[in-house]
């Protein structure tokens, strides 16, 4: 004689008893799926992010080396330290280029803004003076035209390569190429027209206009550059790199280091350890509400289990073994939680596929692994909050337990 | 005063008197039930209830049995140390020749299973589950393949002629049907006896009438059958009174002769012979 009862007995004895408390069952569901909800949104924001972090810096170019003027213990803003803080020029960019050897190229990037104005039509608008070889390291492509030109970078011509909105708001569908053009009050010729990349790193050049550095630092009277982007050759001579950099910037400021040295890798590292953190705290949050679902379930249970004591008593009456009781009350525990998460499961991720619909720059998707967890977790706590109940309705004695009401 | 089953054939003439404790295995006189100087306790706070106060007696296969007495004389705690609900604080417990009184609470399990069908006075039918859910139930629990319940179940609501209810529910059916559907119950898994406590205290005459009617048909079909009930209309059916009082068997014998020699006075198990 079989002592444990039939996996689909077990489910439909389960089921019997959850839906004859439709409310209660419901309720203490929605307990579940809320927890499960917001483990899953929040976790796959926090992926998100780190997602969308990664292909932003992959979107500046790769094995890239930020210098900026003044000096920073980490990796945030630059300050200037002491006020002797000396510029970065364009002869620091071109004896990087020269004597550093594992540099593979590097470009002076200076910022301004002013008004853009063609046929009658002006647009305030980013202008970042920079050299030929600034198109390499940040992958930029041309939808028509051709980049700035290469050459003495001390010498800016008057030309200008534009972004995609300018393109499109200021020229009208008239092709840019060759047109006369004003910036504030100088005179430029367009060259090219920049493929659009979106936003990057708070850096939108689909709004803005490229010029040669000498000219941009000459408009604005600027004496420092507002940074230098250097290339290593590979990943493997980002150090090098690096150290060659900083020798060669350190001689020619008289061997004080008024300047900041950040490669992408540990930006990126930053960032993301930031997120993560960020992103295990939110998770630990809504973990915290799915606890709480799970004392919800224990409750239901107890209660359940008080309400039927006479028929655990009937149950023993008739043979049950406390396995086969124990086996009751945690299948409905289980499908409660299991129940909850699948729901939980399903609602998060239509939210998240819904947003990623309506947002689809945002690198949103729902996140195998932290479904699982959420699941695993969601069963853990029904198994554990139910584990209580149960045994205390597989511990009734029988004579004792019939004496209550059915 | 303990009417310890003889040695002899079942066919005989019963009540020859006792010889001693029962044998390992099975009794060839059809014992089902032997009890020998069986007591229970009840321990409430300082004091001491002997509920049951060393009963000593045999009921044999096929035997129907009224068990009667004031309120609280210890039928019901009787009847579930019989029933293997309970266990004896003191003596011995022979259930169809196994030894019980000692055995674990999942053991004793499955001797309720197999051997025990249950009929309470207040029904005690799971209030959500049709008839046939609440017939089924004991089959469900012991595993029975569900290809051969539905028949099964048909055939038990049929023996008690609640075919038409199968798809009812317990408050969709009169006092003495809901009491059908438990007997339907408790005879679902063929068990060797049928413990009744006071199956007809919440239905009128005829009701309790067609009750005791239906035990007497199981009965006459090879059911030992034990019955706790105040009612003397309903005690006078069966073929043998054990009267008891303040946990003790004050008379054990046919309901004719209301037994004040202490009650030797079995008869033969219909069933048997
Ligand atoms: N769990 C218990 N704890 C303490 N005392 C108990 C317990 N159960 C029963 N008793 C006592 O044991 C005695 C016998 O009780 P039992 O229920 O067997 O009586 P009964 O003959 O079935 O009575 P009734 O006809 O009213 O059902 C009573 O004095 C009762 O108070
Ligand atoms: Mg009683």
């Amino acid at each position: 004689m079989s002592r444990a009862l039939l996996p689909h007995d077990l489910l439909a004895l389960a089921i019997e008893s959850l839906w004859l408390h439709r409310m209660r069952t419901g309720l203490t569901l929605t307990g579940i799926v809320i927890g499960v909800t917001a483990v899953l949104l929040l976790t796959t924001l926090g992926e998100a992010a780190k997602r969308y972090v990664v292909n932003q810096f992959a979107n500046i170019g790769t094995n890239l080396i930020m210098v900026q003027p003044g000096k920073t213990e980490t990796t945030g803003m630059p300050q200037p330290l002491g006020g002797t803080v000396r510029p970065l020029t364009i002869e620091d960019v071109m004896a990087i280029a020269h004597e550093a050897s594992t540099v593979e190229r590097v470009a002076p990037v200076s910022i301004g803004t002013a008004s853009f104005e063609y046929g009658g039509r002006t647009r305030d608008i980013k202008i970042v003076g920079t050299t030929a070889d600034y198109q390499k390291i940040r992958n930029m492509t041309l939808i028509s035209g051709r980049f700035l030109p290469p050459g003495d970078p001390r010498h800016g011509e008057a030309v200008a390569v534009i972004g995609r909105t300018v393109a499109t708001e200021v020229f009208a569908g008239e092709s840019p190429l060759g047109k006369p053009i004003r910036i504030g009050q100088w005179r430029f010729r367009v060259l090219g027209v920049l493929e659009s990349k979106g936003q990057s790193l708070g850096m939108n050049l689909d709004d803005s206009a490229l010029v040669p550095v000498a000219t941009a630092q000459r408009m604005f009277d600027q004496r420092s550059l507002f940074r230098v982007a250097v290339q290593a050759r590979d990943a493997s001579s980002v150090p090098q790199a690096l150290r060659q950099t900083r020798e060669v910037l350190l001689r020619r400021h008289q061997g004080e280091e008024d300047f900041t040295l950040i490669t992408q890798d540990a930006m990126l590292a930053t960032f993301k350890s930031v997120i993560g953190a960020l992103t295990a705290a939110l998770a630990g949050i809504a973990a915290i509400s799915l606890a709480v679902a799970g004392i919800g379930i224990m409750n239901v249970m107890l209660v359940s289990v008080s309400e039927r004591t006479a028929e655990v008593g009937l149950l023993k009456a008739l043979g049950a073994a406390r396995a086969q009781i124990l086996s009751l009350f945690l299948t409905e525990a289980l499908l409660l939680s299991g129940g909850g998460a699948l729901a939980g499961i399903a609602l998060g991720t239509t939210i998240v596929l819904a947003a990623a619909a309506m947002w689809p720059d945002l690198p949103l998707q729902p996140s195998p692994v932290w479904i699982a967890a959420v699941t695993a977790l969601a069963l853990g706590a029904g198994l554990l909050f139910g584990l209580l109940p149960a045994r205390r309705a597989a511990r009734l004695q029988a004579a004792q337990a019939l004496r209550g009401r059915m | 005063m303990s009417p310890a089953g003889g040695g002899s054939a079942p066919a005989r003439p019963a009540g020859t008197g006792g010889t001693g404790p029962p044998g390992a295995e099975p009794r060839a006189d059809g014992a089902v039930i032997e009890l020998e100087h069986l007591s229970r306790t009840y321990r409430v706070g300082e004091s001491e209830v002997r509920a049951v106060d060393d009963v000593s007696l045999v009921i044999r296969h096929g035997e129907f049995v009224a068990l009667m007495g004031p309120s609280g004389s210890g039928k019901s705690t009787l009847l579930n140390l019989v029933g293997c609900l309970d266990t004896p604080t003191a003596g011995a417990y022979r259930l169809a020749g196994e030894a019980v009184q000692d055995l674990s609470e999942d053991r004793l399990a499955e001797v309720r299973q197999r051997e025990i069908g249950f009929i309470f006075q207040a029904y005690h039918l799971v209030p959500r589950m049709t008839a046939a859910r609440n017939v089924e139930l004991p089959m469900i629990l012991a595993g029975v393949d569900p290809r051969a319940r539905a028949e099964r179940v048909a055939r038990a609501l049929e023996a008690v002629g609640l075919a038409p209810r199968a798809h009812h529910r317990p408050d969709q059916l009169s006092g003495g049907e809901r009491q059908r559907v438990a007997i339907a119950r408790a005879i679902i898994n063929e068990p060797s006896i049928l413990l009744a406590d006071e199956p007809t205290g919440n239905l009128d005459t005829r009701a309790g009438a067609e009750i005791v009617a239906l035990l007497e048909r199981l009965n006459a079909g090879g059911l030992t059958v034990l019955l706790v009930t105040h009612d003397p209309v309903v005690g006078a059916r069966a073929r043998r009174i054990l009267r008891i009082r303040d946990g003790r068997i004050l008379s054990d014998g046919p309901p004719e002769s209301p037994a004040a020699a202490g009650g030797r006075m079995g008869r033969p198990p219909e069933g048997v012979a």
